[in-house]
């Protein structure tokens, strides 16, 4: 028995047998085991639904803000009057007010001058006495002639110009004390004086 | 592609065409109502605006049927305190009535001549009228005299004030003060 040797050099190459294809593929079934229409319906369908969902919300969205703008106009309505009503009322509540305002800034505008009169009454000494005393819209000026002695006199003025200027009533009505021309009345030998008290704020006239 | 191609084509991707016309046909709306959500949140914002606004007048003037009756009377009372600017007797009486009530002697009282406000002025509803009073009286009626001005009948507030001695001899007597001062008042 001879011994058979077959060699790779010897396979024979097997060709398939040529034939025309006369397939028409589009008419032919989709064999494949999942179909393209599948994924064709999946795709689309899923693109309608995706859709679909964010149209629906939209409206969604748009039903619940026109519900709230409904909510609101039926408050609106309800309120309108009453809120016209206050607004009405309001407004006469404030002619009123600015009745009494100007009533409050017209007795304000002027400080108290009986109040003035009184506190210089209490804080001035026997030793100091009043020849006049002048109230304007700038200040208050006070003249005045103190007894004793000269040198006495002048330790008098001097103490009730720093009493002018820290009493706890005229003190903060004042921006400035001022001793003005002090001098000596030849006929009685006594210190004559003016004080000059600035309102800190001008008065108006009106 | 023919009309029977079209068809045919239709009937074998019905689901994938009606997809597409069920798509298209929404995307169209969608499209077509895309201003009516910002529309509405608008119209939302500015009937809010509205409907808080209307609600906090209304908790607002919860009292204010009450302050305003309060207001109203308080007017009345400060009505009643003004003068009359052309009733000028009358006017002139208010200071004879302080110099009986006082004791002081008045020795000169006019009223100023009013002058109607100007065209630009702010409009007030009442109208300062002035006058002019000299009396002579010790200290205590004179302060009694400014005490009774400032806090009496009609409001008033002293513009000047001169007060001195009658005589500057003779000290603790008679003064006399010189006042400009300006009455409240109507037309």
């Amino acid at each position: 028995m001879a011994a058979q040797t077959t060699k790779k050099s010897d396979a024979v190459v097997v060709v398939p047998a040529w034939h025309p294809n006369l397939r028409n593929v589009a008419e032919l079934p989709d064999t494949k085991v999942v179909r393209t229409a599948f994924f064709v319906n999946g795709a689309a369908m899923l693109i309608a639904i995706s859709i679909g969902l964010y149209f629906g919300y939209g409206e969604l969205k748009l039903f619940e803000v026109d519900k709230q703008i409904a909510t609101w106009q039926h408050d609106i309505d309800r309120d309108r009057r009453e809120s016209e009503a206050a607004v009405a009322l309001y407004g006469d509540f404030k002619v009123e007010e600015s009745k009494v305002d100007e009533v409050t800034d017209f007795v304000a505008s002027k400080p108290a001058i009986s109040v003035i009169v009184l506190r210089l009454a209490a804080i001035t000494t026997k030793r100091i006495a009043f020849d006049g005393l002048g109230i304007r819209d700038t200040g208050v000026t006070i003249r005045a002639t103190v007894k004793g002695a000269p040198d006495r006199a002048s330790g008098d003025v001097s103490a009730y110009e720093r009493q002018l200027r820290t009493d706890k009533v005229l003190g903060p009505m004042f921006r400035t004390v001022t001793l003005l021309n002090p001098r000596r009345d030849a006929a009685t030998n006594r210190l004559v004086i003016e004080i000059l008290c600035e309102f800190k704020k001008p008065v108006k006239t009106s | 592609m023919t009309g029977e191609e079209l068809i045919a084509f239709v009937r074998k991707n019905l689901i994938a065409v009606t997809c597409a016309a069920v798509t298209l046909a929404i995307g169209f709306t969608i499209y077509y109502r895309s201003d009516a959500l910002p529309d509405a949140e608008k119209v939302l914002a500015d009937k809010t605006k509205e409907g808080e606004l209307l609600a906090a007048n209304i908790d607002d003037s919860s009292q204010l049927k009450e302050q305003h009756a309060a207001m109203v009377d308080a007017n009345q009372v400060i009505s009643d305190r003004m003068i009359q600017v052309g009733q000028l007797a009358d006017n002139l009486q208010y200071f004879y009535r302080l110099e009986s009530e006082t004791g002081i002697k008045i020795l000169d009282l006019r009223q100023n001549p009013w002058v109607p406000p100007g065209k630009g002025a702010p409009k007030t509803f009442f109208t300062p009228v002035g006058f002019q009073v000299s009396a002579e009286g010790d200290y205590p009626k004179l302060l009694d005299l400014l005490r009774r001005l400032e806090t009496g009948e009609h409001y008033c507030r002293i513009v000047t004030c001169d007060l001195k001695p009658v005589d500057s001899a003779t000290r603790g007597g008679q003064l006399t003060i010189s006042l400009t001062l300006e009455l409240l008042g109507t037309e």
